[in-house]
């Protein structure tokens, strides 16, 4: 198993066909399993079969981990059958292990590398209820002791800390407080005294009910001094720079949740006749569909561009990490919302075939506040945003006739992005975690590369939509150059923080524009169709006012949407076959 | 005689441990799928079912407003309870409709001896669609014989009585269809079956269930009307009911707030107040707005259905399309703000909002659909074109009888018609609109005569709408969306116009709450509100006020008359 289409399809195979009754990974023991709280034992199985956990250990380490879209590729397989059989059994472990992949020593990284391609799970034990996204205020501490550090404190709503073989904590290391006052320790389960400590009841949660959500008391329990993940003193600085990949990974991922509750909502309207024809027929419901596939293709494109540029672009990740996380999740809730209306009373309904349709309405929930939150996404970018402006926005592309853009332009990373940061088979440079900078300073090349696009080739329906992006980001440029830093705390004014909405819009609007430019000539995603009816959706987002794919792309977006259903296809930007 | 104030500190009490409404109770209930029978009962032993009775028929039922407050404060602690309980007036609406007295009679006695009456409309693979119904009633000697399924049914199974919607025409077709009144327990044995519960994504503990009927004999006076005029009786019923079951959003939405109001006042973030940082503040304003706007159109639409129920095939749509969708966006913010609590279900008495949100999806599919009331709507837009000469004569002005302590005609179904052909509230924006302008305090306030050139602005358009035999183009549905916008924007105007003596009272005072209703429906139509986080930032502000405990235009303990 090498390649990602390898892997895919059999991994794919190993799961079987999601619709069939008996298939214990199917969509009915899924919804059975999320009955009683937990994840689908055959789920279980195949995944440990297939190795999983080997996806998220490095190659570098004996895993299969080596490019970041190809993991969130090969997660939507997961996700699409079952969201908390991801999460819960899978991707949990990626949080705590990209913590350890940049900054954990050599035996650390080996010895959590073993870990994971056994099968054991690693847990990231975070969040304090009382801090929630504020994660630099825990109070669960460690404190030096001789050669030991004790861990004195709380950990609360954390996946699988009950059955981990290994805990990844966040903890207070200098009681003074301040950006260095917290440090990471990677700790074996079995290092922890059962004595000092005391595992909490389990949390229990509306959506994503196999997940076993835990907690831990602790009261001084020691753990050896060479737990620590890097230097005392750094926890947020290696959060900082792990969590771009997960903050891109985990709603990559959650894109499948959209992927499904299409499948669901076309099963249900090709099947009823209402007034005399199939829902299929009815207007609203076509505009509906042909609107979450638009979306769904958005939200596929900037993520998939969005794990590529922590390999082609990586200083920019700071940015684009929270601003994929925070568009992703607004587009995806609102997309689920509106099928729901599709749906209507079937999606009330926990039995019959198309039960999995509320499980993904209140599983898809947590993309709007786990791991962080939209509004904390948006405190993340805007720090950024003045030297983003002047750095780099305040460059126009090229209009035609106008000569070289700012391709030609200054030094190295502060040009338009290069083609492999839009398609799935070029080579890209190897991930680097420890590499990953803190702050962009101001590089940004998806959003110069509108400007590239602005080229005498684009076609004419489609250059007001670009020229309006790049117009987009011309004004923000000019809004947010003079921003002082009084507006870009977390208290920021509502106005500026909608600057910063307003640019993933424009991120996103790039990442499209650069997957359709190099997309292979014949296929859909080359056709100008879909990325007109992206950038209208888009629009729509930016102006906090949704608007619907034009009607003229209406048709020949719900004829794509039920030809792929028919020939089991997914409906996002990899067309991947599925089961 | 008791009244609503009196009513929501009735519930208040139940709600303590212990009680019937015990929240840990009712969670319990949800968990279980099992009927909150606790609950029901204390609100069948203070009367509620009276209060589903029209005043001529012995009940308590004399204006819909207070038909809304008492649901509303049901709802504002239980959804489940208000679904289950307020079933009752779905399922007799038909008959109140009728005007028939002797089956009325009969159907009241027993109501208010406590009997559930369910509503059989909807059947196996049918859903909105009433001409495809198939269960169908054939004469029998002097009575009739019913045959087939009604699934799902609100109370199908624990409700001794059923309004059914049965095909008497074969051909089927708009006079195709008759309303019977089947009291389950005077069929012979072994005609009529239950069927099973069907497990819910919320409102798990109410009974959704189905009847079936294998030619079950129903007496002739069990027809409710004439023979043939079963569709337009429940079309007219589902006015009245579509005005009032609003109500349950409106309750949710108080819930939601009260979970809200308490989360800004004690959660702290990187060493502030939550309340503090502004986007917070914001989104919880516009939650406050969007209950506000949500009440005044369910206020407007109630009063309408007494002044105005030649209308109400318009407002019933507009109010049952527009309020849920309101309080649905409403749950969405405070979901935002509560973030892991609102997905959490057992920690700090958060746990509580997840089920909220459960429980009120229910309110935009039942009782006719968001877009199917929307696509009924389209189906009169081109009637109510901006400047089309009214009607009738002009009747009472809209700020009169939207006046707290007007007078309100006796409801009276016979008045209540399938089309409309005017909106009166509309026709009196302009109106409204100039005696807003000419208040000192609004003078350079452009929100109304924005909204008025956006209403103004759909004239060309509906003037184009052409009548549709199928479901109506997504533009039609897309007008009808911004029409049901405007028509919001009139009821705050209009209430605001109607009340001045309220205009110094709590909520009221500075006219905040209009202004954040008007900025939310142009924000609604498309148009940019660059004051909006001003506007929100206000009403978020009342809400952490001691009068936030209570965010209602008109009180849910005062102001609705005993």
């Amino acid at each position: 198993m090498t390649g990602i289409d390898t892997r895919v399809d059999e991994l794919e195979a190993r799961l079987g066909d999601p619709w069939d009754p008996d298939n214990p990974a199917g969509f009915a023991a899924i919804v059975a399993a999320d009955e009683r709280e937990e994840t689908p034992s055959g789920g279980r199985a195949v995944l440990d079969d297939y190795g999983i956990l080997a996806e998220f250990v490095p190659r570098g380490l004996g895993g299969r981990l080596e490019r970041v879209d190809h993991l969130v590729e090969l997660m939507r397989s997961v996700y699409r059958r079952d969201p908390s059989l991801g999460l819960g059994h899978c991707s949990s472990s990626l949080l705590g292990a990209v913590n350890v992949w940049t900054a954990g020593s050599e035996e650390q990284r080996q010895d959590a590398a073993k870990l994971l391609l056994a099968g054991g799970k690693i847990s990231c034990a975070f969040h304090e209820l009382a801090h929630g996204n504020d994660i630099g205020s825990v109070e669960f501490s460690a404190t030096p002791a001789g050669n030991a550090l004790m861990l004195n404190g709380r950990k609360e709503s954390i996946t699988n800390l009950d059955r981990a073989d290994a805990v990844v904590f966040l903890a207070r290391t200098d009681p003074a407080g301040g950006p260095r006052s917290t440090s990471q320790l990677f700790v074996p389960v079995t290092g922890i005294d059962p004595a000092r400590a005391r595992f909490l009841p389990r949390f229990r949660s509306v959506g994503m009910r196999g997940v076993r959500l835990g907690g831990i008391e602790v009261d001084g329990a020691p753990v050896d001094r060479d737990a620590l993940l890097g230097p005392t003193g750094t926890g947020m600085e290696t959060v900082a720079r792990a969590f771009q990949l997960t903050r891109m990974a985990l709603p990559g991922m959650s894109t499948a949740m959209l992927d499904t509750a299409l499948r669901v909502t076309l099963r249900h309207v090709r099947g009823r006749r209402l007034y005399g024809r199939t829902a299929a027929d009815i207007p609203m419901v076509r505009t509906t569909l042909a609107n979450a596939f638009t979306d769904l293709l958005v939200c596929e494109a900037f993520s998939n561009v969005a794990a590529r540029s922590l390999h082609v672009l990586p200083a920019s990740g700071s940015v684009y990490a929270p601003a994929v996380k925070y568009l992703l999740a607004g587009v995806l809730l609102d997309a689920v919302e509106q099928l729901s209306l599709v749906m209507g009373s079937e999606f009330y309904r926990r039995d019959g075939e198309h039960a999995v349709f509320q499980k993904t309405v209140r599983d898809i929930k947590p993309v709007a506040f786990g791991h962080i939150a939209r509004a904390a996404c948006l405190s993340a970018v805007l720090p950024q945003l003045p030297v983003l402006a002047r750095r780099a926005w305040g460059k126009p592309g090229p209009r035609p006739g106008t000569g070289p853009g700012p391709g030609s332009g200054p030094g190295p990373g502060s040009g338009p992005a290069p083609a492999e940061l839009f398609v799935a088979d070029h080579a890209v440079p190897p991930l680097d975690l420890p590499g990953l900078s803190l702050v962009s300073g101001g590089q940004d090349g998806l959003a110069l590369s509108l400007g590239a696009a602005l080229d005498d080739e684009l076609p004419g329906p489609l250059r007001p939509l670009v020229e309006a992006q790049a117009d987009q980001l011309a004004s923000l440029a000019e809004a947010c150059a003079g921003l002082k830093p009084r507006d870009l705390s977390i208290a920021a004014p509502v106005a500026v923080r909608d600057l910063a909405a307003r640019y993933t819009t424009v991120l996103a609007a790039a990442a499209c524009v650069g997957v359709w430019r190099h997309a292979p000539a014949d296929g859909f995603l080359a056709r100008p169709e879909w990325l007109v009816a992206a950038l209208t959706r888009l629009a729509g987002v930016a102006a906090g006012s949704p608007r619907d794919v034009p009607y003229e792309l209406e048709g020949g977006l719900v004829d794509e949407l039920l030809d792929r259903e028919r020939r089991t296809v997914g409906f996002g930007v990899s067309g991947r076959r599925y089961r | 005689m008791r009244g609503p104030a009196r009513f929501a500190e009735v519930v208040e009490d139940w709600s303590r441990q212990g009680g019937p409404f015990d929240p840990a109770l009712l969670t319990a209930h949800d968990e279980a799928e099992s009927f909150p029978a606790e609950a029901c009962a204390a609100l069948d032993q203070w009367g509620l079912a009276d209060h589903y009775v029209p005043v001529p028929y012995g009940g308590r039922l004399d204006r819909l407003d207070e038909m809304q407050a008492l649901l509303r404060t049901v709802a504002a602690r239980d959804l489940t309870t208000a679904v289950a309980h307020g079933k009752t007036f779905l399922g007799a609406a038909s008959v109140w409709t009728s005007g028939d007295s002797d089956l009325g009679t009969r159907l009241a006695g027993h109501i208010m001896a406590g009997e559930a009456v369910a509503w059989g409309l909807t059947e196996p693979g049918g859903g909105s669609d009433l001409l495809a119904g198939e269960l169908t009633a054939t004469r029998t000697g002097s009575g009739w014989s019913l045959s087939g399924s009604k699934w799902p049914v609100n109370n199908a199974t624990r409700g001794r009585l059923a309004t059914v919607l049965a095909r008497t025409d074969p051909a089927g077709g708009p006079r195709g269809f008759s309303v019977f009144l089947v009291d389950k327990r005077s069929t012979a044995p072994g005609t009529v079956r239950h069927l099973p519960k069907m497990p819910t994504h919320g409102i798990r503990g109410a009974d959704i269930s189905g009847v079936a009927f294998r030619d079950a004999r129903v007496p002739a006076h069990a027809l409710v009307g004439t023979e043939g005029e079963g569709l337009e009786l429940v079309l007219k019923a589902l006015q009245l009911t579509r005005t009032s079951c609003v109500a349950l959003s409106l309750g949710a939405g108080d819930h939601a707030l009260r979970l809200a109001r308490r989360f800004l006042l004690e959660r702290r973030l990187h060493g502030r107040r939550l309340v503090d940082l502004p986007h917070a503040r914001a989104m919880a304003g516009q939650a406050v707005a969007r209950l506000l706007l949500a009440e005044a159109v369910a206020y407007a639409a109630a009063r309408a259905a007494h002044e105005v129920p030649e209308e109400l095939s318009v407002v019933s749509a507009v109010t049952k399309a527009l309020v849920p969708t309101l309080v649905q966006g409403q749950l969405r913010l405070v979901s935002e703000l509560l973030g892991a609590r609102g997905f959490l279900t057992e920690v700090e008495s958060y746990g509580g909002f997840a089920k909220i949100e459960r429980d009120h999806q229910i309110v935009s599919i039942f009782d006719g659909s968001t877009w199917v009331n929307r696509g009924g709507l389209a189906q009169q837009l081109r009637l109510l074109r901006p400047g089309r000469r009214p009607a009738g004569p002009a009747g009472r002005p809209v700020y009169e009888w939207l006046r707290e302590d007007a007078g309100t005609a006796a409801l009276d179904p016979s008045r209540l018609r399938m089309m409309t052909r005017g909106d009166t509230l509309l026709n009196g924006l302009a109106d409204l609109v100039s005696r807003r302008s000419s208040e000192p305090d609004a003078a350079t306030d452009t929100l109304a005569p924005r909204l008025l050139d956006a209403y103004r602005e759909l004239a060309g358009p509906l003037s184009r709408v052409r009548p549709s035999a199928g479901p109506p183009s997504t533009e039609v549905m897309r007008l009808a969306e911004r029409y049901e916008w405007c028509f919001a924007g009139a009821a705050a105007l209009g209430v605001w116009a109607a009340n001045p003596s309220r205009h110094g009272r709590t909520w009221w005072d500075g006219g905040d709450w209009l202004r954040g209703c008007l900025t939310l429906v142009l924000h609604g139509l498309g148009l940019p509100t660059p004051d909006a986080s001003a506007a929100y930032d206000q009403l978020c502000e009342r809400l952490l006020s001691g009068d936030g405990t209570d965010v209602s235009l008109f009180g849910s303990r005062a102001g609705v008359p005993v």
